[in-house]
């Protein structure tokens, strides 16, 4: 009994921490999964802005999610060519 | 005036949706309101039971749809609860039976005849899930904490959503002891993950089982807890939407009412 009552208060974590962690990445997972359009538009949308100041190697980039124990990130990776010269406008 | 039409829905299954289809529909017509509760789960059906109901059916819901027959003469009425009526489910017919089409304007001419119209859904995502959306004017969604739930009580409402149906949540069989030892998700961890309007709490209850054992109405009985978690939330449906959600709490209520005299939380 001694042995419960000290597992509770010093290194068991209360399982309901880790039911949420897990449910918050599988919900931010689940809806990157189910459309695969959107990313591919995000992606689209993403070279259009960057175009405007480097040159980009389209055919070399990548977008990924990356999942780390507490973040997900999105990941876009891509080699700059060059950078462009601004104009005065 | 119109009446509402309210889809009661979990995507997963065995969270207690019809349990809560049948409550919340009695609750209203204690209320004052004449209100039909529709079982949209073709070839499954399980409202008549729970409501014991079973042996009185004539017509059921494909009926009306296919213009078989009048949607008075397919209405069974409760003999214990004034205006309450259920309007059941084929058993024998398959999902695909129903068009979205045909669905939804029955669903239009049942406004027309009663306060509040109840859909009690089907469990998943697929045609008879989209039958039972397609005419209501408000949603409902329940849950229970935990995980399987809760993920997919977070698609349904995306879909409800892309719908523009904004669902309110009910959160049911709430265990207080075991959420205060930590070992089940609170109704504000799962409020937090799923971010919409919390509409009610019910806390697990023995007497739910007891009373679709009998087919009695859960609301009728004045020591289920659940009932009274359920009768709250029709009357914050029912324009009371200031009334606050009680919180589930292991304390007996004699405790609670000398913790209340003596001003403790």
């Amino acid at each position: 009994m001694f042995n419960a009552l000290f597992k509770r208060f010093t290194s068991q974590k209360p399982s309901k921490n880790t039911a949420k962690k897990r449910l918050q990445f599988s919900l931010i997972y689940d809806k990157l999964e189910v459309n695969d359009t959107t990313l591919t538009d995000l992606q689209n949308d993403i070279v259009a802005v960057i175009s405007k100041y480097f040159e980009i190697d389209k055919d070399a980039l990548e977008l990924k999610v990356k999942r780390d124990d507490d973040v997900s990130a999105l990941v876009f990776n891509t080699p700059i060519l060059q950078v462009k010269r601004k104009r005065a406008s | 005036m119109e009446g509402k039409v309210i889809v009661v829905t979990s995507g997963k299954g065995g969270v207690g949706k019809t349990t809560a289809t049948a409550s919340i529909g009695a609750a209203l017509a204690l209320e004052g309101k004449r209100v039909a509760i529709v079982d949209m789960d073709i070839g499954l059906r399980n409202l008549d039971v729970v409501m014991g109901l079973e042996n009185r059916i004539v017509f059921n819901i494909v009926d009306v749809v296919l213009g078989k027959c009048k949607i008075s003469q397919a209405a069974i009425r409760d003999r214990r609860i004034e205006n309450l009526f259920l309007i059941p489910a084929s058993q024998s017919d398959n999902k695909d039976v129903l068009s979205p089409a045909g669905v939804e304007r029955v669903a239009n001419d049942l406004r027309k005849e009663f306060d509040y119209v109840i859909m009690d859904s089907p469990a998943g995502i697929e045609r008879g899930f989209q039958n039972a959306i397609v005419g209501a004017n408000e949603a409902i969604v329940i849950c229970t904490p935990d995980v399987s739930s809760v993920r997919d009580a977070d698609r349904v409402i995306g879909i409800l959503y892309s719908r523009s149906l904004t669902p309110k949540l009910v959160v049911n069989r709430i265990e207080p002891s075991r959420v205060e030892r930590g070992e089940m998700l609170s109704y504000e961890d799962v409020l937090e993950v799923l971010s919409i309007e919390l509409l009610g709490l019910v806390p697990m209850d023995e007497h739910v089982l007891i009373s679709s054992n009998t087919g009695t109405p859960l609301v009728l009985q004045n020591d289920s807890k659940a009932g009274h978690a359920f009768r709250r939330i029709a009357r914050r449906l029912n324009g009371e939407a200031d009334l606050p959600i009680e919180i589930p709490s292991h304390r007996s209520s004699m405790w609670k009412k000398i913790s209340k005299t003596f001003g403790f939380k």
